[in-house]
């Protein structure tokens, strides 16, 4: 009597399909990357409303004691002195009036910093700022509460 | 003499492209920063729409130091602000409000003013349509 030959069964992963499925993973990273154009650390205030920035706005960074940094949206931000921010604002709003401002100021620093900022933004007629924020929570909330 | 052909293999290597991608995944994994990009905006009044506001006919939120603040000379605390508010707006849904932090007041309390009159919507129904932030420079020149 002959008996059946046992089917062989292969033992390996098949691995055709990684290589497509790498290639998804990076194309999605290409597309949702956003290059930051200001690095500095702050602690951001944080609030309920949270509107999206539009992307290639300008950036006006604060740090808690004061040192301020502006990137015209493209370029990586650098230091200036505060009397210097006009300058900077009336050159992005004569490039692009429509230009938003993001001011990313830490939540600790004194007001007066911030109001000087505003204030060279409304002599350079910009027409809106956003202040970056984090998400408040019920937790962050009672933490600071 | 016998000699023997060699096969040429025409296909193109791809068992280490698996390897090159997942490579490149890691790199824009560690590279990649999720940046804050959400925030509260601010319209900014242009000439032609920012009339002189009267003190005696809006309502002046001052924010101390301490984050403390005074509705109209009067201590009030953040989550009462809107309903001093909502009457005020019922008869007048463009009544002015002025938001003044102290030089010395965390710019976070600032916000936190900000982010409650634009919750208003949500909290009391309507919403505070004229807010305005004057900096120390428009108050020197044009408060009296």
């Amino acid at each position: 009597m002959r008996l059946r030959v046992r089917s062989v069964q292969n033992q390996g992963i098949p691995t055709a399909s990684m290589a497509d499925i790498a290639f998804l993973l990076i194309i999605f990273f290409m597309v949702t990357i956003n290059f930051e154009v200001d690095k500095t650390q702050v602690f951001l205030p944080k609030t309920q409303i949270r509107l999206e920035i539009p992307k290639k706005a300008a950036y006006i960074s604060i740090t808690e004691s004061g040192q301020i940094r502006v990137s015209g949206g493209e370029e990586i931000s650098v230091p200036v002195h505060p009397e210097d921010v006009l300058s900077f604002a009336a050159d992005v709003v004569a490039r692009d009036p429509q230009k938003a401002f993001v001011l990313k100021a830490d939540k600790s620093v004194p007001y007066r910093y911030v109001d000087g900022v505003i204030d060279s933004l409304k002599q350079a007629k910009a027409e809106v700022i956003y202040l970056l924020s984090e998400q408040e929570t019920i937790d962050s909330r009672a933490e600071e509460g | 003499m016998k000699f023997k052909r060699g096969t040429v293999n025409d296909e193109i290597p791809t068992a280490s492209m698996a390897d090159i991608a997942f490579l490149l995944i890691i790199y824009f994994m560690v590279t990649t920063t999720f940046a804050a990009t959400r925030g509260i905006d601010f319209s900014l009044p242009q000439e032609e729409d920012s009339p002189l506001v009267d003190k005696e006919e809006s309502v002046l939120i001052e924010i101390q130091p301490g984050g403390g603040l005074l509705v109209d000379n009067k201590p009030l605390l953040l989550e009462n602000v809107l309903e001093y508010l909502k009457p005020k707006l019922e008869r007048n849904p463009m009544k002015p409000v002025i938001i003044r932090a102290n030089e010395m007041t965390e710019y976070g309390y600032m916000v936190s003013v900000f982010d409650e009159l634009r919750q208003a919507p949500d909290k009391i129904g309507m919403e505070v349509k004229n807010v305005s932030i004057p900096t120390q420079r428009e108050i020197n020149m044009f408060w009296y």
